[in-house]
């Protein structure tokens, strides 16, 4: 019988599934919301489907992100540092850096060559050092959060935000836009606000090369740009920023299973609930 | 009126001795406020680590302890009502939270001219006089008591001034600390002085030079009980460590003190005897790095427990290099002796750090129990409203990092022979405040958490292959 793992990643903004074996045969991405059960279960089904597989084929699933605990039908629950490091090995081997911006936090992780965390750093406690920031900006420009990033590389003299809260933030674009400052610049500036917030961050770690950045964030090539001058390196972008802590996690089921299997362990799983729940 | 937090959780502690202090605090508090009412003994607000307690004792002036009050009033998530009336008063949220709710809570009380409603464990009694010192260390201890004038405009305050030589990796403190020492003393010699026109006595020395005699004894005693937590599985953590500082900062100079740490270092003994840990099955042993904790979520460090985390050793509150140990000149008076003890404790890592290129005397504390303790990992809490404590934990993990690298190290194998070993420290920077709840979140810490243990078990896994 062959075997297939799947990863499950409830993040704050998005959730994210990927099926595979020996390589990836599904993923799916949606939005949240606020019922992480109803979501997982039908990111779950959606993947099933694309994999044609039924869920009993499934050998084993492990659930990761802030909603990693409201997945009834996870063998394992693992934190999103250790999912990503797991992924984001398997696509680049020489990755030492992990920096992850997402919807409503962002993160930075050090690992070493297996791919096994050495040191994190989490930002969790304002949205200017998350996506957030550029979602609440692009809202009042009036703009679509995905042009955002080429509208940004247009600017020739990014303008300097100074204000450090988002909300303070959208009131200083507001006024700068009054005053005639091009979108573009506003934009760049924007993001380079945001960067900059990033990079301090992520410089309590000792940063080492290759840097990976994922998430969100990474799907914003502005971003991309503004963080690799503050960083000062060149910046790696996975083809699917958004998965790789899905593909982390269904990687590490897998590693679980190959290591039950070498060495003739039982495998610890757990019961599996697949069905439609709500809270409302 | 700000809603209080829902009641925290008791933390469960390792030790007996721990479990003791909630009373032995309470009723230390509630002591301060029957003398108020009954005139018995003058009161002083203070601070601790002022190195004075032998003075206050042997004048018989009850200390109020007014930052330790306000990490109560953070324990049982009480503080919310009194930094918000210090924040109606003008004071910035962003100032230190333990001044905030002190201020807050004096207005409150002085506009009554009784107890505001519900205060914890009785609440802050007036004091007859204020003893400030911002050493080099805090800038909110030096101007903490001035605003609370305001509402007080008759309780007159002493300032003492508490330096230290800064290190200097090209110079020897010792070339310097004479004229300190002196400047010291003065300073001291003027508290005493103030002291007496306060309360009307004279100062007896010789009783002060028994206080310092106990004082000395009881330090010594705490190094020798904190040093049996090196034993693995470890007897006690930092969480039990958060309680069983309170003799150390608020008893100094009392038999009362002595004898808690006696009764404690047996109990440790007999907990190593039988092989009793912190945790029942102890996997990673971390040092609290650095900072104050967060008050309202001392269950935090059940949480790490139950992972399987002990905490042998902390850097907070651990005021406990033994005299014998600080290399300082000897005197009979204990006035000088105070002030010897007091420049012995700052320096002591310096010339250790004089040593190790790159270092200071803080990073070489934290290798040394990083050694001493056999740690796995490091926890920090960056509080943000005491920047005083807290600037520069991030800077001391990145010279930590330099030393222990994430790479693979050849270490001297335990028969002797060389063998492969992984030498890495991870570090968990936890980031709230001291007794302001707004700032936490234990969704968020608890995440944190998981994943640093993971990261952890990986490092475990790392050595292992």
């Amino acid at each position: 019988m062959r075997n297939y793992f799947a990863g499950i990643d409830i993040g704050s903004t998005m959730t994210k599934a990927v099926i595979l074996d020996d390589g990836i045969i599904a993923s799916v991405i949606g939005p949240t919301g606020p019922e992480h059960r109803r979501l997982a279960n039908q990111v779950m089904e959606e993947a099933l489907q694309r994999a044609d597989l039924p869920f009993n084929a499934i050998t084993y699933i492990v659930a990761t992100g802030y909603g990693r605990i409201s997945v009834p039908f996870a063998d394992r629950q693992v934190t999103e540092i250790t999912c990503h490091a797991r992924g984001i090995v398997s696509l680049f081997p020489n990755a030492r850096t992990i920096i992850d911006i997402g919807g409503q936090d962002s993160k930075a992780i050090t690992i070493n060559a297996k791919g096994r965390p050495t040191n994190f750093v989490m930002n969790d406690k304002c949205a200017a050092g998350s996506g957030r920031f550029i979602e609440v900006i692009a809202d009042s420009l009036g703009l679509r959060l995905e042009e955002m990033g080429d509208i940004s590389l247009k600017s020739k003299s990014p303008a300097k935000i100074s204000n450090i809260c988002t909300i303070w933030a959208q009131q200083e674009v507001a006024a700068r836009l009054a005053e005639g400052a091009p979108v573009p610049d506003l934009v760049a500036g924007i993001h380079e606000s945001l960067a900059d917030r990033v990079a301090r961050m992520v410089k309590r770690l000792k940063v080492e090369k290759d840097v990976i950045l994922t998430g969100g964030g990474g799907k914003n090539k502005g971003l991309i740009h503004a963080l690799a001058k503050y960083l000062d390196c060149e910046i790696l972008v996975p083809e699917e920023p958004l998965i790789t802590g899905a593909l982390g996690a269904a990687l590490l089921g897998k590693d679980l299973v190959e290591k039950a299997l070498e060495k003739n362990q039982p495998l610890e799983t757990k019961e599996r609930i697949l069905e439609e729940v709500s809270i409302l | 009126m700000a809603e209080e937090q829902k009641k925290p959780k008791k933390r469960m502690t390792a030790t007996k001795a721990a479990a003791s202090i909630g009373p032995m605090v309470k009723e230390f508090i509630k002591g301060t406020v029957r003398a108020r009412e009954e005139g018995t003994q003058k009161l002083a607000y203070t601070f601790i680590v002022c190195h004075h307690e032998e003075i206050l004792r042997a004048m018989d002036v009850l200390p109020i302890w007014t930052e330790n009050f306000a990490g109560i009033c953070g324990v049982k998530r009480a503080a919310e009502r009194y930094l918000q009336r210090a924040e109606s008063l003008g004071f910035s949220r962003s100032l230190c939270t333990y001044a905030l709710c002190g201020l807050g809570f004096d207005q409150w009380r002085e506009e009554l001219g009784e107890m505001p409603p519900d205060p914890p464990w009785g609440g802050q009694a007036r004091p007859d006089f204020m003893i400030s010192s911002g050493q080099i260390l805090c800038d909110p201890r030096a101007k903490w008591y001035q605003a609370a004038q305001q509402f007080m405009p008759d309780v007159p305050i002493y300032n003492i001034d508490l330096p230290h030589p800064l290190f200097d990796p090209k110079r020897d403190h010792r070339e310097v600390w004479g004229y300190y020492h002196k400047y010291i003393v003065d300073q001291l010699r003027g508290l005493v002085s103030f002291v007496e026109e306060q309360t009307g006595k004279k100062m007896d020395y010789d009783r002060l030079r028994e206080l310092t005699d106990l004082s000395d004894r009881t330090w010594n005693l705490v190094h020798e009980t904190y040093e049996l937590r090196r034993a693995v599985p470890c007897p006690m953590g930092t969480g039990d460590a958060m309680n069983t500082m309170v003799p150390l900062c608020f008893m100094m100079a009392t038999q009362e003190a002595y004898d808690f740490y006696t009764n404690l270092k047996q109990e440790l003994e007999e907990k190593i005897a039988n092989g009793e840990g912190e945790v029942d099955d102890e996997k990673y042993r971390l040092l609290w790095g650095g900072g104050l904790p967060a008050w309202y979520a001392l269950t935090d460090f059940n949480y790490l427990n139950s992972k399987g985390a002990s905490f042998p050793a902390e850097t907070t509150y651990r005021m406990v290099v033994p005299v014998y140990e600080m290399d300082i000149p000897e005197t009979d008076d204990p006035i000088e002796h105070i002030a010897w003890k007091w420049l012995g404790y700052w320096t002591h890592w310096y010339d250790k750090a004089r040593k190790r290129p790159g270092s200071e005397p803080d990073v070489e504390r934290l290798i040394e129990y990083i050694e001493n303790y056999k740690i796995d990992g490091v926890v920090m809490h960056l509080a943000f409203s005491c920047r005083t404590w807290h600037v520069g934990l991030i800077w001391q993990l990145h010279q930590l990092a330099k030393i222990y690298k994430p790479i693979p190290v050849l270490l001297l194998g335990p028969r002797g022979g060389e063998e492969k070993a992984q030498r890495e420290l991870p570090s968990l920077i936890l980031e709230s405040d001291i007794i302001d709840i707004s700032s936490y979140s234990e969704v968020d810490t608890r995440n944190k958490i998981d994943a640093f243990i993971e990261t952890l078990e990986a490092m475990q896994q790392n050595r292992g292959n």
